[in-house]
């Protein structure tokens, strides 16, 4: 069975993932043709890319409370 | 003086000041406040005491020697990382001494590539909040802000925090002035064998995604030429490739350098012996190679029934205005080229030569920057202006010299603060 701390990290990695996910595909420019429209262009969230930012932050600090999980040495 | 307050000296030279330090970071002070001056003269008066001028109507390149700079750090930045995870996922202990080095690197290179990139703002606050608010997900510059100079650089940063627990961790053991500061690193790790695997395993996995992240990253920086469809010089599926692998090359060389001081100052001959400098070496000869291959590929490939714009840029950097750059670089590639392909012929390395090839190689790498970022601006329009011209003033200079002072600050304060190399298990008691 995984440990709390193992369990722990990997919901951090998929909440991260999922931020990252969300803010490129659903928070960021719509994907679409042309690319230069105006339509296309700008964020359908402002801040989408600092949440993008924030997934990947979320991502790489899962391996920093796995090693800091409080419990057995 | 009791056991508990009496100050042991640590390892590695860590805590111990010296004279040649001081006059080290003294120097790099003094280059690093002319920067700052030379950079307050670019933000008092704005971009126009750069070289920097609008393509086409002004005749000039937007893009100069600070983006030529930020790539050429970025570059830096790949080969610490990646040979740091090829150390900790291809368990290679001899190269072990090495790890530390490439992590410290990559962390310092970073950070300078995203001055430069800052320095090439006219309104870098501006600037900074815009891509945070407005940046395109389809566009290669997004991958820059979120992945190269931030996702990246936090990346690293968490790869060389968790990597150094345990050597944090031995030396708050030992009573000293920095022993606070490895106490606070090492967060309670005391290296039972729970946390040494726990460790082994977090770092197997850092390595594992970190390796991806940096070829995304770093491809992404090269999508920012390599898309733009209208900039002949610059439309090429090779750009992407090619700069991950300049990358490697330019980190290496200075991987290599870093490396051959350190086996001299802190006297460490037994652990960075031949063979790591022999491995490095034969990595990149074997970078060179690729690129080289790269190169010719490259240069066949965007003559070879040309278009007229395609064939000024190419004409330019061969034998007009960027001949020298050009024929500079392509030198100092190929003396390495032949200097590492003869050592390793012979099975004879010599750290003397490594170095040498190691600066060289950096040399031919800022030059290849400059050659992708500049010519296709001046020389690479579409639309029918005359050509333009572009070349960076002091200003320009001084900010870029004062990026690298700070950077051998940065790197001279780490080694004094923190063992620059793993530490062994003859260190595990104190020093």
């Amino acid at each position: 069975m995984r440990s709390l701390r193992g369990s722990t990290a990997l919901i951090i990695v998929a909440l991260g993932m999922v931020l990252m996910a969300v803010s490129f595909f659903l928070l960021g420019a719509p994907i679409g043709f042309p690319p230069s429209g105006v339509e296309h262009s700008n964020p359908r969230v402002p801040f989408a890319p600092a949440f993008f930012i924030l997934g990947v932050i979320i991502v790489f600090l899962a391996p920093v409370l796995y090693e800091l999980y409080p419990g057995e040495r | 003086m009791t056991a508990e307050t009496e100050k042991r000296e640590l390892p590695l030279g860590v805590g111990r000041i010296t004279k040649g330090w001081i006059l080290f970071i003294g120097f790099s002070v003094v280059v690093l406040a002319f920067g700052i001056y030379a950079y307050s003269v670019q933000f008092t008066q704005g971009e126009i005491a750069t070289g920097m001028r609008d393509l086409g109507t002004m005749g000039g390149a937007t893009w100069g020697l600070y983006i030529t700079m930020a790539i050429y750090f970025v570059g830096v930045s790949f080969a610490g990382i990646t040979v740091a995870a090829f150390i900790r996922l291809t368990a290679q202990a001899y190269l072990k001494p090495l790890a530390r080095m490439a992590e410290v690197l990559t962390v310092v290179a970073l950070i300078l590539g995203a001055l430069s990139i800052m320095a090439d703002l006219g309104q870098p606050i501006r600037g900074i909040v815009n891509l945070f608010m407005y940046a395109r997900p389809q566009s290669p510059f997004f991958g820059t802000v979120t992945l190269v100079l931030t996702g990246y650089l936090y990346a690293s940063v968490v790869y060389l925090y968790l990597d150094g627990r345990r050597d944090a961790g031995i030396l708050a053991r030992v009573p000293s002035r920095l022993r606070w500061f490895h106490r606070l690193w090492a967060a309670g790790y005391k290296d039972t064998p729970k946390e040494k695997e726990r460790h082994k395993r977090t770092n197997f996995w850092m390595s594992v995604a970190v390796i991806p992240l940096l070829v995304i990253a770093h491809s992404t920086l090269g999508f920012v030429f390599g898309l733009q469809v209208g900039r002949p010089g610059w439309y090429s599926a090779l750009q992407a490739p090619a700069f991950v692998i300049l990358a490697g090359i330019s980190g290496l060389g200075h991987l290599i350098i870093f490396a051959a001081i350190v086996r001299t100052r802190l006297n460490q001959r037994k652990r960075l012996n031949m063979d790591v400098f022999s491995w490095m070496g034969k990595f990149m000869l074997a970078l060179l190679l690729i690129y080289v291959y790269f190169l010719i590929v490259d240069h066949l490939t965007s003559t070879f029934t040309a278009r007229e714009e395609e064939l000024r840029v190419f004409n330019a950097v061969l034998w007009g205005e960027y001949a020298w750059i050009y024929w500079l670089s392509v030198a100092t590639l190929a003396i390495p080229l032949l200097i590492l392909a003869r050592q390793f012929f012979a099975k004879k390395w010599n750290i003397g030569w490594l170095v040498v090839s190691g600066f060289l190689v950096n040399v031919a790498a800022i030059g290849k920057r400059y050659l992708i970022v500049v010519p296709s601006q001046t020389y690479g329009g579409l639309l029918p202006y005359a050509v333009g011209s572009y070349s960076p003033t002091w200003v320009e200079y001084g900010t870029i010299i004062g990026i690298f002072a700070l950077g051998a600050i940065l790197f001279g304060i780490f080694a004094k603060t923190f063992p620059i190399m793993h530490l062994q298990e003859k260190h595990e008691g104190g020093a």
